[in-house]
């Protein structure tokens, strides 16, 4: 065992934190945010893929966001755990010894 | 038995023969194989189960049909059921594998050290689940039904016996590995039609790409029929709605015990992340094709059903109406058949669609035995669950502590084949359509959970009584507002499937309020909470954070 610098410790939590953050609100304007202006969208007569925009936005857009956010997180994360020294392998081994309860 | 019923119930045999040779492969032969997998599933194979558990009976037979007769209005499904993994995956599910437990109740009665806060975590997950399962029994006696020529009841039993013989013999286990199988099936089963559809209507066999310029012609066919645009947006509710609806779908499956749970299979932080963005991914291949389902439909149901004679329908409508899933009459009296004299049930559009387009016996069988596994696996997934409520969380963390683990598996196998046949008993005469149940059922998940598992793994000062009338208040809320709801009380025009609006909110509110009325929690469990924060590699004690690199102490 070894300390982590107060500010280290607190640095990687506030890292994640943003993260987690800035993919919720481009996950919630690409589904609430259209939603809540789907009208006003459907007026302009825009069009993507050849159906109306805010159509396009419920049927397809928001799902597709929705993946490309959860891989960019996962990817992401696995690079800011390396940047602090993480390694995945003492993870498991952790993890392992103190599942079952 | 005529030669379509022949081939279909062969096909369904063959998968039923499958996932119970898949169980009995991998029987559990400890509690923890049972309840979590023995925590061995690597993220890509549990991002399958977990879509093979999510993608129920109404996403596979219904969802289709809703977006076709909601349009625009049907797509808040569609970004619900896929925005909830969104929260899972980035407010919840690291967090609670880190946390280390076999159950949701589990979870929330250890956090906060209260075994009457277990209690009703175990009654709600019991009530959520048992809401959820009856859509799916009702779900496979539809299939089962409509393929046998037998009344939907006697598909339900035959469903229940399936369920109740794999899911008790393979547990959590046996159930994933299921779970896998019955993903890949019920996925191929769904594209192949769809993309039939797409060749015979737009000549490209990438519907995801044609469907948009469908769109756009349904709406100038509407707009020509005199009736709202199919693309039109809130035309059959209001946007509040919509946005109640969304929301609720989407908190509720952030909350749902049964998808939690198989974040619990899995060895870390960093492989629960994984799981959640490829089980989306898994589960956005069905969700982006529903509505190329829905658009193709309506348009051959508008071009080749609405305004030809009555008595010169296609073939595929009279099997339809014999089930009296299709209704039609003739208001007109002019002896052709009229939009507004179609009476559709949402239900039959995924499985009519291989007959509507011709696509031969075995294709309709595949797509018969991609709903059974839609519908099994789901509740194979959910029967664990409602046991392990009972066998874990009541009987052995309650009421028997001492219970040996061959003991606590047996009271596990006793609860599933119990809870099975209750589930089916009420599926025989099931209340409201199958989308509502189960829409009830999220708002129910997430107006009793919810705020209680966020704030559990994200706020220190979280403690008992705040979960406590969090969970109480918040389930109190949701029955009361569908309740009142359905009998046409309703604030800013939300109907009982938005409910969970109101009772998220409402359980968010108590979870604070009461926390900061009453004493914070003891120190050792602010701890744990504040270890939450990091990977399982650091540790955080007594105020400060530990590496742990393989060195002692």
């Amino acid at each position: 065992m070894r300390k982590v610098e107060k500010k280290t410790a607190e640095k990687y939590f506030k890292i994640r934190t943003i993260l987690v953050v800035i993919c919720l609100l481009i996950g919630f304007s690409v589904s609430y945010g259209v939603a809540a202006f789907a009208d006003v969208i459907y007026e302009t007569g825009a069009t993507i893929l050849g159906m109306p925009a805010h159509y396009y936005m419920g049927a397809q857009g928001a799902v597709v966001t929705f993946v490309v956010l959860l891989f960019a997180n996962a990817i992401i994360s696995d690079r800011v755990d390396k940047a602090f020294g993480i390694d995945e392998k003492a993870n498991v081994r952790i993890s392992g010894n103190s599942s079952d309860h | 038995m005529d030669q379509q019923s022949l081939v279909s119930l062969t096909l369904i045999l063959l998968t039923f023969a499958l996932y119970i040779g898949i169980s009995v492969y991998n029987r559990a032969k400890v509690t923890s194989d049972f309840y979590v997998a023995s925590r061995g599933i690597p993220p890509v194979w549990n991002g399958m189960a977990i879509g093979g558990d999510w993608m129920s009976a109404a996403s596979f037979i219904g969802m289709a049909g809703t977006v076709m007769i909601l349009g625009y209005d049907g797509l808040a499904y569609i970004m619900g059921w896929t925005g909830g993994y969104l929260l899972l995956t980035f407010l919840l599910a690291p967090q609670l594998r880190k946390y280390g437990r076999f159950t949701v109740p589990e979870f929330i009665g250890d956090r906060f050290d209260s075994n009457a806060a277990r209690l009703v975590a175990a009654i709600a997950t019991i009530i959520i689940s048992f809401t959820y399962i009856i859509g799916q029994l009702s779900g496979s006696g539809v299939v089962i039904g409509r393929l046998l020529n037998l009344p939907a009841s006697t598909g339900v039993m035959i469903g229940v016996v399936v369920i109740a013989i794999y899911a008790s013999l393979g547990g959590m286990k046996g159930v994933t590995w299921t779970q896998v199988a019955q993903y890949l099936i019920l996925i191929v089963a769904y594209i192949i039609p769809i993309v039939f559809m797409s060749l015979q209507v737009t000549g490209n066999p990438f519907p995801w790409l044609t469907y948009g310029n469908i769109v756009s012609e349904l709406g100038a066919i509407d707009r020509e029929l005199g009736i709202s645009e199919y693309f039109a947006p809130f035309s059959e509710s209001s946007k509040m709605q919509f946005l109640a609806l969304l929301f609720t779908l989407m908190f509720g499956t952030a909350a749902l015990p049964h998808v939690i749970v198989r974040f619990y299979t899995v060895t870390t932080m960093k492989a629960a992340r994984w799981s959640g963005a490829w089980a989306l991914l898994f589960i956005a291949l069905l969700y982006l094709s529903a509505p190329a389902y829905a658009a193709f439909s309506r348009f051959i149901i508008m071009t080749q059903v609405v305004g030809q004679p009555l008595d010169d329908l296609p073939g595929w409508t009279e099997s339809w109406i014999n089930t009296g899933l299709l209704e039609i009459t003739d208001s007109g009296g002019d002896g052709t058949l009229n939009w507004q004299d179609l009476v559709i049930n949402p239900d039959i559009v995924v499985m009519a669609t291989p007959e509507i387009a011709n696509l031969g016996l075995f294709v309709v069988g595949l797509v018969a035995a991609g709903a059974m596994a839609a519908a099994l696996s789901t509740a194979g997934g959910l029967l664990i669950t409602i046991s392990s409520s009972f066998a874990h969380d009541i009987y052995y963390r309650l009421l028997k502590p001492d219970a040996t683990d061959n003991k606590r598996l047996q009271a596990g196998r006793i609860a599933i084949v119990l809870s099975t046949i209750a589930a089916g008993v009420i599926a025989l005469d099931p209340p409201g359509v199958i989308t509502q149940i189960i829409a009830w059922a999220f708002a129910l998940a997430g107006g009793t959970f919810f705020p209680v598992l966020f704030l559990g793994v994200w706020w220190r000062r979280m403690n008992a009584a705040g979960a406590l009338a969090g969970m109480l208040g918040g389930l109190g809320v949701t029955l009361t507002y569908i309740f009142l709801s359905m009998a046409g009380i309703t604030i800013f025009g939300i109907q009982d499937t938005g409910a969970g609006l109101i009772g998220v909110t409402a359980n968010l509110i108590l979870v604070i309020v009461v926390s900061l009325m009453t004493p914070p929690p003891a120190q050792k469990l602010q701890d744990e909470v504040t270890d939450l924060r990091y990977p399982e590699q650091m540790t955080y004690r007594d105020g400060e954070v530990w590496m742990n690199d393989g060195t002692d102490d």
